[in-house]
């Protein structure tokens, strides 16, 4: 690995440990290996947000031409929203593209990706489902981004309705996480989320 | 007078040399902790001077118009590594290898291989202070001053547009030269009309 890139990261990392973000649990950084090339980052679901209360952790992957290229990063945990894929975890975020600035940092990009979940941009989605329902059906989204906080990221709060139906399905012999997806995808209809899983 | 005004500037230089240099210390120490001694602490300074792309502290320095410090090799990286957009690392703002500014301090790095220094670093611009050219003049200036008054009255026309035209450079206006030359051709002017007139009266 360049130097540049392994001598950043620890100066970051040590940025990270001591800033006021993480004594406030609201960030969090961890070292994978000792190369400094792969990182595992966590952000706290913001507050009056679906995502509140949860924790997401993320893989962070330094390239060798950090900071002149962006880290690759993507949400391990699964998470509902219009930005970021609920199958891969992948994010559409300017900055981690095009927008990039050698200036930023892991706390900045942290710190952005908590931006980006309380403010979602849907007319630039990288889960097209998702950017339709929260356009077109913003309570149901909203109740099924709670849902999968509350089962993915230790969120603290239960959607009963939404779980009696995923119950339902895998009454019927369904995957617990395909019938997740297929009952958000379909806005929560058993009968067209059935139809979806068979076909 | 022209010993007078290289002392001027001289002072000049020497104030912004010590206001630069107290600068740092004094805005360094509020952000200090209360309970830090007045030694250099090597990683607690605000970083002040750290490159904006390493977090190191700079060297072969330059600093962007928008103001933002660098290490020269950082900043051609960055640049190099995306040719279309050429943009300020920190705030975004339009940049390139010619509006850079390198920045040399007193212990720099001169004693340095110079191929680690590749690509060079853009060299500064220099501009000679414009003071002290219309310096030269004035002697000039007073030369043909004194010519008018003896060849006066006939000469007195072409005396006086030469003390504007024939010099190069004109004192700028409001420096002390060029009210003093205002005062004495006005002063010229008005001993002329007075012979003018007599010479029609008489
Ligand atoms: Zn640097
Ligand atoms: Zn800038």
């Amino acid at each position: 690995m360049a130097n540049i890139a392994a001598q950043r990261i620890q100066r970051e990392f040590r940025e990270v440990i001591k800033s006021e973000e993480v004594a406030k649990c609201h960030i969090k950084l961890e070292l994978k290996n000792d190369e400094y090339t792969e990182l595992k980052g966590e952000i706290a679901g913001p507050p009056d947000t679906p995502y509140d209360g949860g924790v997401f952790q993320l893989d962070i992957i330094i390239p060798e031409t950090y900071p002149f290229n962006p880290p690759k990063v993507k949400f391990i945990t699964k998470i509902w929203h219009p930005n970021i894929s609920s199958v891969t975890g992948a994010i559409c975020l300017d900055i981690l593209k095009d927008q990039w600035a050698a200036a930023m940092t892991l706390r900045t990009v942290l710190l952005s990706l908590q931006a980006l979940l309380s403010a979602a941009e849907p007319d630039d989605p990288q889960d097209a489902v998702v950017a339709r329902q929260y356009k077109e059906q913003q309570s149901v989204f909203r109740q099924t981004a709670k849902h999968w906080t509350y089962i993915y990221a230790k969120g603290p709060h239960r959607e009963a309705e939404l779980e009696a139906k995923v119950s339902q399905l895998r009454g019927m012999g369904f995957e617990e996480h395909k019938a997740r997806v297929a009952l958000s995808t379909c806005d929560w209809n058993i009968q067209r989320a059935t139809d979806h899983l068979i076909s | 007078m022209y010993r007078q005004k290289l002392y001027a500037s001289l002072k000049q230089l020497f104030k912004k040399n010590t206001m630069a240099e107290a600068a740092p210390s004094s805005s360094g120490a509020p952000s200090s902790s209360p309970g830090a001694s007045n030694s250099i602490p090597d990683e607690e300074t605000n970083g002040t001077y750290d490159c904006n792309i390493c977090l190191d502290i700079a060297k072969d320095t330059v600093v962007t118009f928008c103001g933002h410090l660098f290490c020269w090799p950082c900043l051609h990286q960055w640049l190099s590594t995306r040719p279309d957009r050429q943009m300020c690392p920190v705030c975004k703002a339009g940049i390139s290898k010619e509006k850079v500014i390198p920045i040399y301090g007193r212990g720099s790095t001169d004693n340095k291989d110079p191929r680690e220094k590749l690509p060079p670093r853009p060299s500064a611009q220099r501009s000679e202070p414009e003071n002290n050219s219309s310096f030269g003049n004035f002697n000039m200036g007073n030369l043909q001053f004194s010519f008018g008054i003896g060849a006066f009255p006939f000469t007195f026309f072409a005396s006086n547009f030469n003390l504007g035209d024939a010099r190069p450079g004109n004192p700028s206006a409001g420096t002390q030269q060029h009210q003093e030359e205002r005062v004495l051709s006005q002063i010229f002017l008005f001993v002329a009309m007075f012979f003018a007139i007599w010479l029609i009266i008489a």
